[in-house]
């Protein structure tokens, strides 16, 4: 999880369990609360929310932010359709880097089923 | 028609403007695998997923593959084919191997079946993105006369996932730059077997995200949120997929 390393880089501190569960912690993300809201909706494909979710992502940070902030959200719905559809696994180096984060998020416990 | 971007109440990076331009275009005309007509139509199917009663119910249930019935769909494709589409747009978190398998089983190409993730996912994509900022979504492309060259890959293997990849090592001088800078996260090689559909479709890719993730956190890069505020975006979205890749 890159958050946790730009975390890292930066000497910020942010709640990881934002990602997974209910977004409660979004905000010690800055706008995290608004990001999270506009990343839901899209990905639900949910018009109004997405319309009220935008407004409120650009009363925070602005116009610019919005955009850029669709095409990450836009971006990946792409990446994990990938994965998931071709099963690539994570790096080894990943995989061992990610062991105690995935722990912590609970994440080995999922996608365990044949079919 | 294009996608009229031109016309959007929004700015947007140019370089994103002109790799969606581009990718609009590309996905009328022929593919590695499929013709332009059938890529138009894998893309009309990928909209169509989200109004389809049947992957509601999937997507409801504790498994999604054990509800039955008939894809609502628009009648250009072939069953197997629908079904990938649907799945893959509507609930791509709980796919699996099984899955995989019975789509080649029910007699589609391996390569065909990485084109149809391609375009799905390309098409999703970009229709995320104009949901998101504000616009109509495109009109499909009309498709473009045209045959694919249907050629596979030879140095394709399968792995590191289910399906055959060119691994960087195997990649001959024409392909070898796409593994450049040691980016060849298993990600990127993914939909490999299609080497020229893969390069189309991570030009648009790269302009959404980062070309390379590693850099250090935005340094030279022009974007108005930081780099946390990008990897919670990237890592939540992963997350409501389903995706802890």
């Amino acid at each position: 999880m890159r958050l946790r390393v730009s975390g890292q880089d930066t000497g910020d501190d942010y709640d990881l369990d934002a990602v997974s569960g209910d977004a409660a912690g979004a905000g010690s993300i800055p706008a995290g609360v608004a990001l999270n809201a506009f990343a839901e909706a899209i990905c639900e494909r949910d018009p109004a929310g997405i319309a009220a979710a935008r407004q409120a992502l650009v009363a925070d940070l602005g116009k610019a932010a919005m955009v850029d902030a669709a095409a990450v959200i836009a971006g990946f719905n792409a990446y994990p359709r990938i994965a998931d559809a071709t099963g690539i696994p994570l790096e080894d180096a990943k995989h061992q880097a990610t062991a105690d984060l995935r722990a912590e998020l609970g994440l080995d416990a999922l996608n365990q089923s044949a079919d | 028609m294009g996608m009229m971007l031109n016309e959007a109440p929004v700015a947007m990076r140019a370089e994103v403007q002109a790799a969606l331009e581009q990718a609009w275009a590309e996905l009328g005309a022929a593919g590695d695998w499929l013709d332009g007509a059938t890529r138009v139509g894998v893309a009309a199917e990928a909209r169509r997923a989200w109004d389809c009663a049947l992957c509601d119910r999937q997507k409801a249930a504790l498994s999604p593959y054990a509800i039955d019935g008939e894809h609502d769909q628009t009648g250009a494709l072939p069953a197997p084919w629908v079904d990938v589409v649907h799945r893959l747009t509507r609930d791509s978190g709980r796919l699996t191997e099984a899955w995989f398998d019975r789509a080649l089983a029910s007699g589609m190409a391996e390569d065909e079946f990485i084109e149809i993730v391609s375009v799905t996912v390309l098409t999703t994509t970009i229709d995320a993105y104009f949901f998101g900022i504000g616009l109509a979504l495109p009109a499909l492309p009309d498709a473009v006369t045209g045959e694919p060259a249907r050629q596979r890959a030879a140095e394709a293997k399968t792995g590191p996932g289910w399906a055959a990849t060119i691994a960087p090592e195997d990649a001959g001088p024409d392909f070898a730059d796409f593994y450049a800078n040691d980016s060849h996260f298993y990600i990127r090689r993914a939909l490999t077997l299609l080497p020229a559909e893969t390069r189309r479709l991570w030009a648009l890719l790269n302009t959404l995200y980062l070309e390379d993730p590693r850099v250090y956190e935005l340094d030279g890069l022009d974007r108005a949120i930081s780099r946390a505020q990008i990897e919670f975006l990237a890592a939540r979205a992963s997350a409501l997929l389903g995706c802890y890749y």
